[in-house]
């Protein structure tokens, strides 16, 4: 993997072993605790979990219970205000400026609103994936490179969307739109895929594809996916490992494979229903 | 499942009034004491409601003798044409260079998008802020003690007043816009000029045209009178002739102004609306 150089550095800056184990985790958080005002409630309360570079993990729980502000820690559009996220071996908290942008491009983010840019074409949204791999003089001009342009019309076609590439973003369905934010995220060649509610504007139809579409990616660029999800039923149909919520604490950890009713139940439990 | 106890059945309510003692209360004696102050004022200020009718009867006389017929002769001349392009010219290029400054600082002084809210955010706010909160014919007076007279002070003092005027408009503008796409480029590593341009700049391009339009209408307004206070155009005319005391001069040129003010406007409400389709 390309991040296993770094996250041996890491764990040697950190006084850790490099090789304790074969499987060195992509994502180690440890004890994230946030709150959005010094005076305001704390979303997340203590969270520890580390995603392995093989996980599609699924984030679930009731509205509320942080696991949007969870993923959004990972790349910092959230501050966290205590404890420690390691990402490929570099301590995601003390980056700032260039550094941060650095490290943002290898994460690929799918959002629920799918955050494309309307007034924009397919393909330039599409393209703008690559924007921290571009510079200023290209990107101001929109001149992005041949490659990049032919790994773009590759994944649209990919995701279904070679018809539409002159198109009109706000032109499409919500599920094309969905689509394209796929692209996007995986122009960027990411090492780790955030998916915040990917399906949540979605019918459940297309809920279906659109999960199956991302997991047969994942699998296909080899990317581990931390993916925060409302739909239960979905989570335990696409993901291999389950982290359950509920008011800011992790109350379950496992394979989907192993999750039995009372481990929903008492995720849910808070939840008036 | 949660179980209704006795204690969560709040009792029902029996009465609702829309008028609640403290807030009512107090909303009408502050609509009280607006009306008080503004009672006094006309009070103090000796406002002699007679005075005010009997004006109009007297400036429809002077109008009618002293400013008519308008002497449409003098407003036909080439000199005076020229002066009326060169009017146009200045309002155009101080508009233009107005919007072209005010873009960068209506973006610093965007609370959502600002560089940095401790020192960028500030200091566009103030500029914006400075530029709109002295009058074009002052800085038309500043900038012509300062250059001289003519049309460089007239387009200098219009492009501060354009700044002030479209940086507010353009700032307001970035503050509504949807922050999901700013979210999405921040998040596969753009640097801050690459947001912009590519998350920002197509939700508010449509706007900040019509913005630019209408700028430069209300900026042809004010290149009128800058030309009053030496900076150039067709307001030194204005100056000239009254003070020579030329009513039917003065007459004629004010018809020329209300005439073309009413063009440029006609003009760029027609264009701001086709523009406007394009969304």
């Amino acid at each position: 993997m390309r991040h296993e150089a770094g996250i041996v550095e890491g764990r040697a800056r950190r006084g850790l072993p490099g090789h304790e184990e074969n499987r060195v985790p992509v994502l180690d958080v440890r004890n994230l605790k946030v709150s959005y005002t010094s005076s305001g409630p704390q979303i997340l309360k203590g969270i520890d979990f580390s995603v392995d570079d093989s996980d599609f993990c699924a984030v679930i729980g009731p509205s509320g219970a942080g696991k949007s502000t969870l993923i959004r820690c990972v790349n910092r559009l959230v501050e966290p205000t205590e404890g420690d996220i390691v990402l490929f071996g570099q301590n995601v908290r003390a980056l700032r400026g260039g550094e941060l942008r650095h490290l943002r491009r290898r994460i690929g983010m799918i959002f629920q609103e799918f955050n494309l840019v309307n007034r924009m074409s397919v393909m330039d949204n599409v393209l703008s994936g690559r924007l921290g791999y571009t510079g200023a003089f290209r990107s101001f001009f929109k001149a992005f490179p041949r490659e990049d342009i032919d790994r773009a019309l590759h994944l649209l076609e990919r995701v279904g969307l070679q018809d539409h590439v002159d198109k009109r973003a706000d032109a499409l369905s919500g599920g094309q739109r969905q689509r394209v934010g796929i692209a996007r995220a995986l122009m960027q060649k990411p090492e780790i895929l955030l998916l915040d509610e990917p399906t949540s504007a979605l019918d459940p139809k297309i809920s279906r594809d659109v999960m199956g579409l991302i997991r047969e990616l994942a699998d296909e660029f080899k990317v581990p996916v931390l993916c925060n999800i409302h739909d239960v039923q979905l989570a335990l149909e696409t993901c291999n490992r389950i982290i359950g919520m509920q008011d800011g604490y992790k109350k379950f950890d496992g394979p989907s494979k192993g999750m039995r009713k009372q481990d929903l139940d008492e995720i849910y439990a808070m939840e008036v229903l | 499942m949660t179980v209704v106890t006795a204690e969560t059945v709040a009792a029902p309510r029996k009465s609702w009034s829309r008028y609640r003692h403290p807030e009512a209360t107090i909303r009408f004696a502050v609509m009280l004491a607006v009306l008080a102050f503004l009672g006094w004022s006309i009070a103090f200020l000796n406002i002699d409601l007679s005075r005010v009718l009997g004006a109009f009867p007297r400036l429809a006389e002077i109008l009618a003798t002293r400013y008519f017929p308008p002497d449409l002769g003098y407003v036909t001349d080439a000199d005076f044409i020229r002066s009326v392009i060169r009017t146009l010219e200045m309002s155009l290029l101080g508009g233009f260079l107005g919007v072209v400054c005010s873009i960068p600082l209506a973006w610093l002084a965007a609370r959502n998008i600002t560089i940095g809210r401790r020192i960028a955010y500030p200091f566009g706010r103030f500029a914006i802020m400075g530029s709109r909160s002295i009058h074009e014919t002052i800085w038309t007076i500043l900038f012509v003690t300062v250059l001289g007279f003519g049309m460089l002070a007239g387009t200098l003092a219009l492009t501060v007043f354009c700044i002030g005027f479209a940086g507010k408009l353009f700032a307001d503008e970035l503050e509504a816009i949807d922050m999901g796409p700013v979210e999405a480029m921040r998040s596969v590593g753009a640097s801050p000029l690459q947001v912009f341009q590519y998350a920002v700049l197509p939700q508010v391009r449509v706007a900040f045209t019509g913005i630019a339009i209408y700028t430069w209408d209300v900026a042809f307004r004010a290149a009128t009178v800058v030309g009053f206070f030496g900076g150039g155009g067709m307001g030194w005319y204005l100056k000239r002739t009254t003070q020579q005391l030329e009513s039917q001069r003065v007459a004629a040129i004010l018809l020329v102004i209300i005439a073309l003010v009413l063009l440029a406007e006609i003009g760029s409400g027609w264009l701001r609306r086709k523009i406007a389709a394009m969304r």
